[in-house]
């Protein structure tokens, strides 16, 4: 079978289907339920409540005509003294968005520490995404800013992370923050599950066809 | 030999060991998350309706014996591609539509009176070009007018030649050579989609370009049939494509078993059920996404066309008579003077009276076979009898055939039920036996010596899914009827012997009888074809002929065209569902989670009214204890209220802190919940759970209790007086909530040091306001402020004065009472159970709070009592009290230190054998003593006082005041050892001491022998009794 089968929109099958554990953390009010709540349900609270305990939400998306990702969602507290449950939600996370205040420069420090935690105690395997929130902030306001982007970019690239500056109020870079963290997903690596044996979630991956099916070779 | 199908390459449907639970619960039992994409794929296609749309195309299916003839591949564009080659009138089938003349390349209008006759055709052969004749439009659709070819082979090698059937590897060129020849006849654009090879037998499948990416699962498979059963030579390729993600179709391309013997026909038999028995292609993902469980064979797709040299023959009817007789026919297609022309003429000379019957029980105008048909038809018919004059009407062809078909093996064996029986359908053969021709001629059947009978090897079969329904719902209905037939019987047979009353039989018209449901059947279209997905497709045979005009091989080629009419899913509406779809279940999903409203019961005020004095409780959220003392327990509630829309279940979790501490709760908070949980029987380290319906709530009873004196040290030693921890309560498939718990810490005496103690300030430990007092060891010393601990001083002392006021108040009662006092029932008295007056309890334990407010406060103890408070009670409690002080001292009052010099000093002793008197005895306790002077100040207050509750309990009747004047020192030596109240006294002496040394004195475990350990103990019990002895009263 040829070089068409790879060129993208395979029309046919029924799609992969992968389901991820993710974890927000990020210092108190540095916006992880907005971006939780801008993704989930696109929309946007001025005044939220701080998160006493771990939100759980799920949310599908469509990475192309046959991949579709479904993250479970949880959005942990931010609040230094629940600081010690973080593992309980980080503990078998397949990623992690780490959210700072582009406006606060203790919450970058903050941030970096989970990095840090995330590296030393997640999975091995854990794919980080560093995200610097309320950029709407500093678009009317350009002194509000007190991360650079180019800092913050350049500690993300050093650490190996994901890295966006968004905004839950504007929707700025949301979907891309999660998009992004789904196509670097292990999709190939995780092998395909059976549902109807198999009613247990976790890494569940289900390739359209093997290779070996496609159609769309031609020898002409 | 058979080619397996391939596995899948990736890890297929076995399960997966899902990288541990994410915070487990959430997902672990039947949650929405678990069968989402399931759900999700079944949410897609029952909308289905609305991303597929109906497609019509045309699939044309060929079959070619090539009799590994070289040259044979230069025909095969000319008759496949472009339908080329038919015979009109040899054929029967009038293709030609006059109104629409065929153009040739150039655009001009072709006269089929321009085609090339049959001996110039045959008489210009070469090997070189094509046998076709030359200025053929073409009759049958072909170019792009066809959607998918599919054309299969056989012989394109030798297949009887040892060296190819044993050949270890398939040599590519025949193959090659094939491939070549269609894809050059191929308009642009049309791809392979498969090729499968099984020696002499090839399966070639093409695409049009609007069509070929819409083809997924495509699966090949070969089954070998021929030596041992097993070989290549004969056997079966097999291709199973799904076309627009809805609608399978498998195309099976086989050689049978050759050979005109009788037994043959059964080897053919056998064949063709290891095709279907043995072909297993790749698993397909169904509709809802999910893989079928294992490899699917014949019979699970919703088209199947099964075509090649099937090899059946003309049964019982003489070869030569059939030749000839056929010949009759294609004698017409030539000029005369050729060369075949010469033999047919020949041959037919020689042709006899005799006559070849038909049976009539078919119209000339077949509208084709079909086997759920067949079988109902009348019995075959053998005889050679005649109706029809081969002299008189050769024109008419369909007449010559139709007598001559009831004799084909195939037809027989499907009426038999021995083959093909299960749905197959063939369309009408209104061609001539394609088998078997001297190559080079258009209709001289094999002049060879062999003169092999024609026959219609080579066909092309096709079964939808609906046929095969259709058959085994008639096997049942027969099956049934069976039964009920022998059910009849037996009963018809019951009711003879019976007597004769009516027996009625239930006989429905309407079921019975199934034969009746057959006769639309005959229907050459076999409608609407309900697919496995639940799509509704159509067939239709549109063509089915020969191509008698081909002359490079001893087969003529055939060749079939099907209109198919399918839902073809659209990719990109299928993708805009997907997402609509998708979107919706995460919002419901989400919207459908358990909620659960907790409340913090904040009205529970502490009985000493000392609440919320911290200043941040009025903005803490969790549950707030607010001041807590050591052993003090505390109670706050919280009400858990199902605030969702579904049942919610819950439980507290554990927590990942600390080092020390795991669990749902820290061990110094007990939960209570105000029922029993789901799970109540299960093991006690189980999560308990609770469900709750929508609108309704349950309370929770947290208690706090500090009862660990390590836990007691931590709090008076840190700098921080809060308690802090948080509890988690996890919501099934919802959110976790955090339980912040708070408490304040009142620092208390219990647990500190000697040390420590001593210098705590007037007014108690709480004056300290959470500064540690410093050890002399610890940098700035605090200044000592007593000489010994005062809460051993004020418990000693008030221990004296009630134990004194007791006993002289039970004096008071006259000895006459039958009552025993208190002391009498247990010699432990007032330290420990065993005559207590007062049953310990919550009172008691209240009590006994109180005494320790009252030192740690440095209140006056008559401030912790009611005056209804009886004497007993007060002594009891403060008795109890000293114990549980001293045993939670840090150091001791017998340090380890202290006791380490005056054991080696005991010993010391001891090994010098002289016998010392009390009083040496205890010069040499408290000299040893005498380097820590609180140590010893404070063992002085506690023996003193043992010494004083020892003589109000056992009292030694005064002796020393009153000696009696007769009695000698013998005689009083006497009188002490049988004295009871000496003997009681001895007794009270020694429990008194073992309990207390127990407390007071430190000493390291001792391992070694048992008897050290015991001369240990002796010792230590020694250093406290040594003050109880003999010191008489006063
Ligand atoms: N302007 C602006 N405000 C935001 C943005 N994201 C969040 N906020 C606001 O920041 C505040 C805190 O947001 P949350 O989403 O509750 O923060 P959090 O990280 O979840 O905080 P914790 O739950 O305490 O850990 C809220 O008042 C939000 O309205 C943003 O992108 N732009
Ligand atoms: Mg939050």
């Amino acid at each position: 079978m040829s070089a068409r089968a790879s060129t993208g929109s395979r029309p046919g099958g029924q799609g992969r289907f992968a389901q991820f554990k993710l974890v927000l953390l990020g210092e108190s009010a540095v916006g992880k339920s907005s971006l939780v709540l801008r993704f989930v349900k696109d929309q946007f609270d001025d005044y939220r409540e701080s998160t006493i305990g771990a939100a759980f939400l799920t949310q599908t998306i469509a990475l192309d005509d046959h991949t579709t990702v479904k993250f479970e969602i949880w959005d942990t507290a931010g609040q230094e003294r629940y600081k010690s449950l973080a593992p309980m939600y980080y503990r078998n996370a397949n990623c992690a968005v780490v959210v700072y205040d582009i406006t606060q420069a203790s919450s970058l420090d903050k941030a970096k520490a989970w990095v840090k935690e995330l590296q030393r105690q997640a999975n091995e395997n854990i794919i980080i995404a560093l995200a610097g929130n309320k950029l709407d902030l500093v678009t009317e306001h350009p002194d509000k800013r007190v991360v650079s982007t180019v800092d913050a970019e350049a500690y993300a690239r050093e650490a190996g992370l994901l890295f966006f500056e968004t905004s839950a109020k504007t929707a700025e870079n949301v979907r891309e923050l999660f998009t992004a963290i789904a196509r670097k997903l292990p999709l190939e690596q995780a092998g395909a599950r059976n549902l109807r044996s198999n009613p247990r979630p976790g890494v569940d991956l289900r390739p359209e066809a093997p290779g070996t099916q496609g159609a769309g070779a031609c020898n002409c | 030999m058979s080619s397996r199908p391939q596995r899948p390459s990736s890890p297929g449907p076995e399960i997966r060991a899902t990288p541990g639970a994410f915070p487990s619960t959430p997902a672990e039992d039947n949650s929405p998350t678990i069968s989402s994409h399931y759900s999700l794929s079944q949410a897609v296609h029952a909308r289905r309706a609305e991303f597929t749309k109906s497609r019509t195309i045309r699939v044309k299916v060929g079959t070619w014996n090539v009799a590994a003839l070289s040259d044979t591949e230069k025909d095969v564009g000319g008759w496949f591609i472009g339908g080329k080659g038919v015979s009109d009138k040899l054929s029967g089938l009038r293709v030609t539509d006059e109104d629409d003349p065929k153009k040739d390349e150039h655009g001009n209008t072709l006269d089929l009176k321009d085609i090339e006759s049959v001996a110039h055709q045959e008489a210009r052969r070469t090997k070189k070009v094509s046998s076709l004749p030359r200025h053929d439009p073409g009759s049958l659709p072909g170019g792009d007018d066809i959607d998918i070819y599919v054309l299969g082979l056989q012989e394109i090698v030798d297949i009887n030649s040892p060296t190819e059937a044993l050949r270890p590897f398939v040599d590519p060129h025949p193959a090659k050579k094939w491939k070549r020849a269609v894809i050059e006849a191929l308009p642009d654009g049309y791809c392979r989609i498969a090729d499968q090879q099984l020696i002499g037998l090839l399966l070639l499948v093409y695409a049009s370009p609007a069509i070929a990416p819409t083809i997924t699962s495509v699966s090949s498979t070969s089954v070998g049939t021929g030596l041992m059963g097993y070989m290549g030579n004969k056997g079966a390729v097999t291709t199973r494509i799904v076309l627009g993600e809805t609608t399978r179709l498998v195309f099976i391309n086989c050689h049978l078993a050759a050979g005109t013997d009788k037994n043959m026909v059964d080897r053919r038999n056998w064949d063709a059920q290891q095709i279907l028995n043995r072909t297993k292609f790749e698993p397909v993902y169904d509709g809802s996404g999910v893989l079928e469980e294992f490899g699917p064979g014949i019979g699970d797709e919703d088209f199947a066309f099964w075509f090649g040299d099937l090899n059946y023959r003309l049964d019982s009817l003489p070869a030569d008579d059939v030749r000839r007789l056929l010949m009759l026919h294609t004698r017409n297609e030539y000029d005369s003077g050729v060369l075949s022309s010469k033999k047919i003429e020949s041959e037919l000379s020689k042709l006899p009276n005799a006559t070849i019957s038909g049976s009539n029980h078919r119209s000339s105008e077949d509208s084709g076979f079909s086997s759920n048909t067949a079988f109902t038809s009348s019995s075959e018919q053998s005889s050679v009898t005649l109706p029809v004059d081969p002299h008189s009407d050769p024109a008419s062809l369909q007449t010559t055939l139709s007598s001559l078909l009831p004799h084909d093996q195939l037809h027989m064996q499907m009426r038999a039920r021995k083959a093909f029986h299960d749905g197959w359908r063939e369309g009408p053969i209104n061609f001539l036996p394609t088998y078997k021709y001297d190559v080079g001629s258009v209709g001289m059947f094999d002049s060879s010596e062999k003169r092999r009978g024609p026959s219609w090897c080579d066909r092309i079969l096709y079964r939808t899914r609906k046929d095969v329904l259709d058959y085994e719902r008639k096997v049942r209905e027969e099956d049934k009827a069976k039964k009920r037939d022998e059910e009849l019987q037996a009963r018809g047979v019951a009711k003879a012997i019976a007597d004769d009353e009516d027996v009625l039989f239930d006989y429905d018209p309407e079921t019975d009888g199934a034969e009746n449901d057959y006769d639309e059947n005959l229907d050459a279209d076999p409608g609407v074809v309900v697919t496995k997905l639940g799509y509704e497709d159509r067939l239709h045979l549109d063509y089915y002929t020969s191509h008698q005009r081909v002359l490079s091989s001893d087969h003529k080629p055939l060749d079939a065209v099907f209109t198919l009419t399918y839902d073809a899913v659209d990719t990109d509406l299928k993708a805009q569902i997907h997402q609509e779809v998708a979107r919706e279940l995460d919002k419901a999903e989400n919207e459908g989670r358990p909620g659960v409203t907790i409340v913090v019961d904040h009205h529970s005020p502490d009985h000493d009214g000392s609440t919320n004095d911290d200043p941040t409780s009025a903005s803490f959220e969790g549950v707030n204890f607010g001041h807590v003392r050591y052993d003090q327990p505390k109670t706050r509630g919280i009400t858990i209220a199902n605030t969702g829309r579904v049942p919610a279940t819950f439980g507290f979790v554990d927590r990942p802190s600390g080092e020390h501490q795991n669990g749902a709760s820290p061990p110094w908070l007990s939960i209570e919940f105000d029922r029993p949980s789901n799970n109540q029987n299960s093991n006690a380290n189980a999560l308990q759970e609770y469900t709750l319906p929508p609108g309704d709530a349950l309370t929770v009873d947290l208690t706090l209790r500090i009862t660990s004196i390590s836990q007691v040290r931590l709090l008076n030693d840190s700098s921080q007086p809060h308690l802090e921890d948080v509890l988690v309560l996890r919501v099934t498939n919802g959110r976790d909530h955090f339980i912040p718990i708070r408490a304040t810490w009142l620092p208390s005496s219990f647990g500190r040091s000697i040390d420590k103690l001593i210098r705590i300030p007037e007014g108690g430990v709480r004056k300290l306001q959470h500064q540690r007092p410093h050890g002399s060891s610890g940098g700035s010393s605090t200044p000592v402020k007593w000489s010994a601990p005062r809460e051993v001083f004020r418990l000693t002392e008030a221990i004296e004065e009630l134990v004194e006021r007791a006993a002289a108040e039970w004096g008071m009662r006259g000895e006459g009472g039958d009552e025993k006092p208190p002391w009498e029932e247990g010699l432990g008295w007032p330290f420990v159970e065993g005559g207590w007056r007062w049953e310990p309890g919550k009172e008691r334990e209240g009590l006994k709070m109180r005494v320790r407010e009252a030192l740690d406060t440095d209140q006056a103890f008559d401030t912790t009592w009611t005056p209804d408070v009886p004497a007993l009670w007060r002594l009891e409690v403060l008795a109890e009290t000293l114990l549980e002080f001293l045993t939670s001292l840090e150091d001791g009052v017998v340090p380890e230190h202290l006791w380490a010099g005056l054991e080696a000093a005991i010993i010391e002793r001891e090994k010098t054998k002289s016998t010392l008197s009390a009083d040496e005895e205890r010069a040499v306790i408290l000299d040893s003593l005498a380097s820590s002077p609180p140590h010893s100040v404070a063992f002085t207050f506690l023996t003193f006082m043992l010494a004083r509750v020892a003589n109000e309990v056992a009292p030694l009747a005064s002796e020393p005041r009153k000696s009696h004047p007769k009695a000698t020192g013998r005689a009083r030596a006497r009188t002490r050892s049988h004295d009871p109240a000496r003997l009681r006294r001895r007794q009270v002496e020694q429990s008194l001491a073992a309990l207390f040394a127990g407390v007071v004195v430190r000493a390291p475990m001792v391992g070694g022998r048992e008897r050290e350990r015991r001369a240990s103990e002796g010792r230590r019990m020694r250093v406290v009794e040594v003050f109880l002895v003999g010191k008489g009263v006063g």
